[in-house]
């Protein structure tokens, strides 16, 4: 009975946590099964966005304001990690064009974007 | 903070959207569940009290990322098929099951969500940071202040990165124009 209602205390006081394992473990299944390689992108991205909703909820304090500095305002959050992510938010929207651009270089020279064919194409 | 109802139906939202874009055979359709993934994570931000990352992620993660994926597939073809889902391949499964559960027992030693002594939220750069940025900058807003003003260089590396990575993209689609 005890080991229950601990397991449930863990899920309630650090519910977004698991939501990161979660979200990383789908990006991960992502980026090795899908065979198109747009879905394999697009995993990339949720792989990212679990390491983001890491990164803010470290930052979070309960009853805390936003990190804009007024009088007698606080507590507030903590800005460092939201300035961390907003340049990661960035270059992962960089990383997408460039990963996107040779998608669409890769489909110009192959005419597929299925990674079992382009395989086989690549060999012969 | 314990978990309240808003919360909980954000994350089940994001986690089925995700799986959505993970097994959902056809692309413009995973790209689809991924931008209705990426606002329901940008509203995610506004609850833990992020705002600049929450309009940043609705911008460029739900706006310029979708529109990015849907030029791709415009130039490029979706797979055409009658299954609606991607068969699971459960050797994988499997794998990341393994990934999972591994990074899944380290959660219990983080601390609560919230919790005013954790390491990050009442740490000691934390406070310097709240404490002078806007007598060292005159910005009101910290995360700008320490975006433009404590950690420029970051921001400048930053920017190299986006130009870098526009010069990519197009010396790389023009071979495919000209060739």
């Amino acid at each position: 009975m005890t080991v229950d209602v601990l397991q449930l205390d863990l899920l309630t006081s650090r519910y977004n946590y698991y939501a990161v394992v979660l979200l990383l473990g789908i990006g991960l299944y992502m980026l090795i099964e899908s065979p198109n390689l747009v879905k394999k992108v697009i995993g990339m991205n949720i792989f990212q966005t679990g390491i983001f909703l890491f990164f803010i909820t470290l930052a979070y304090r309960t009853g805390a304001n936003p990190p804009v500095v007024t009088k007698g305002g606080g507590p507030y959050v903590s800005p460092l990690p939201h300035v961390l992510i907003l340049t990661a938010i960035v270059v992962g929207v960089s990383l997408t064009a460039v990963a996107l651009a040779l998608i669409v270089r890769i489909y110009s020279e192959y005419g597929t974007l299925d990674e079992d064919t382009l395989e086989e194409l690549y060999y012969d | 903070m314990s978990l309240t109802l808003l919360q909980g139906a954000l994350l089940v939202f994001v986690l089925c959207c995700a799986v959505g874009a993970a097994l959902l055979k056809d692309t413009l359709a995973a790209v689809i569940a991924f931008a209705a993934y990426s606002l329901g994570i940008s509203i995610i931000w506004l609850v833990l009290q992020a705002p600049d990352v929450g309009l940043t992620e609705a911008a460029v993660g739900a706006g310029i990322m979708t529109i990015l994926f849907i030029l791709a597939l415009a130039n490029t073809v979706t797979p055409e098929t009658d299954r609606l889902f991607e068969p699971i391949r459960w050797r994988t499964v499997l794998f990341v099951g393994a990934f999972v559960v591994a990074l899944g027992a380290t959660v219990p030693s983080l601390p609560a969500i919230g919790d005013p002594t954790a390491p990050v939220a009442g740490g000691e750069i934390t406070q310097y940071y709240l404490e002078h940025a806007y007598k060292e900058t005159q910005v009101k807003n910290a995360v700008t202040a320490v975006l433009a003003a404590y950690r420029g260089f970051d921001t400048l590396g930053e920017a190299v990165v986006v130009f870098s990575a526009g010069v990519v993209a197009l010396s790389v689609l023009r071979r495919e124009v000209f060739a």
